[in-house]
């Protein structure tokens, strides 16, 4: 195992790339990126998903979810600066522009109604005026809006897909 | 973590997958956390954090129940 040193600029580079790209580098390109062998970056894959720095498809090396980030399309989209990221989910979407610094679009699907909605970050506060799809029966105010939390935070690693 | 419309509708989805209710925020309280969670996630300097690190996040953001005890 290389040092820490290397395993957390391994973590910074994975975020870099969200950031960058919208998506996960694969472990060859963060093997290129660092000048090791693939057998090494997949050690270091491996570490940081066991010390929870982001997540694994099991049985892979592709990141599932570097939070807020998602490796696959889900149903909360975040656009920013002309990029549109996925997010895990209903905390993630807002995640993401807590972790870029940015303003953004959030266009996401409620649970159950499967009505759409579009949330807005602006100067760093959240929009008070969501705009529902255009087919939507009522107006909805944020403090409608609810993010139900299924697993208290003692629970939320054992199964982080379903948390 | 998802996305409803209303108590309603989270009271619905627990019943049709026969899950106990969590704790459910609003879409506010739930920015404000994000801030304080996702703030630093960019910086070389993050290696996770200890479980005072997140028990005072949860303070700063107002959740004090037993639903959020780490």
């Amino acid at each position: 195992m290389k040092d820490d040193n290397v395993l957390w600029q391994v973590r910074h580079f994975v975020y870099a790339h969200f950031a960058e790209t919208t998506r996960p580098p694969s472990v060859d390109e963060t093997a290129a990126h660092f000048g090791i062998s693939i057998e090494e970056a997949s050690e270091l894959y491996q570490e940081l998903n066991n010390r929870h720095a982001f997540f694994l498809e099991p049985g892979t090396m592709a990141i599932r979810m570097a939070n807020p980030f998602s490796g696959i399309p889900t149903d909360f989209k975040v656009h920013v600066n002309g990029k549109t990221y996925f997010a895990n989910c209903a905390w993630d979407m807002l995640g993401i522009p807590a972790t870029l610094h940015c303003d953004a679009v959030i266009d996401a699907v409620f649970t159950e109604s499967n009505e759409t909605i579009r949330l807005e970050i602006k100067n760093g506060e959240l929009a008070q005026s969501p705009t529902l799809a255009p087919h939507a029966s009522a107006g909805v105010t944020n403090h409608q809006l609810l993010v139900h939390f299924p697993l208290p935070f003692a629970r939320w690693y054992d199964d982080l897909v379903f948390t | 973590m998802l996305l409803f419309q209303s108590e309603e509708w989270v009271d619905k989805w627990c019943k049709r997958n026969n899950l106990e209710r969590g704790e459910v925020l609003t879409i506010n309280q739930v920015w404000e956390l994000s801030k304080l969670w996702y703030g630093n996630r960019m910086s070389l300097e993050y290696h996770g954090r200890s479980f005072e690190q997140v028990a005072e996040i949860f303070r700063q953001a107002g959740l004090t129940s037993k639903f959020w005890y780490v």
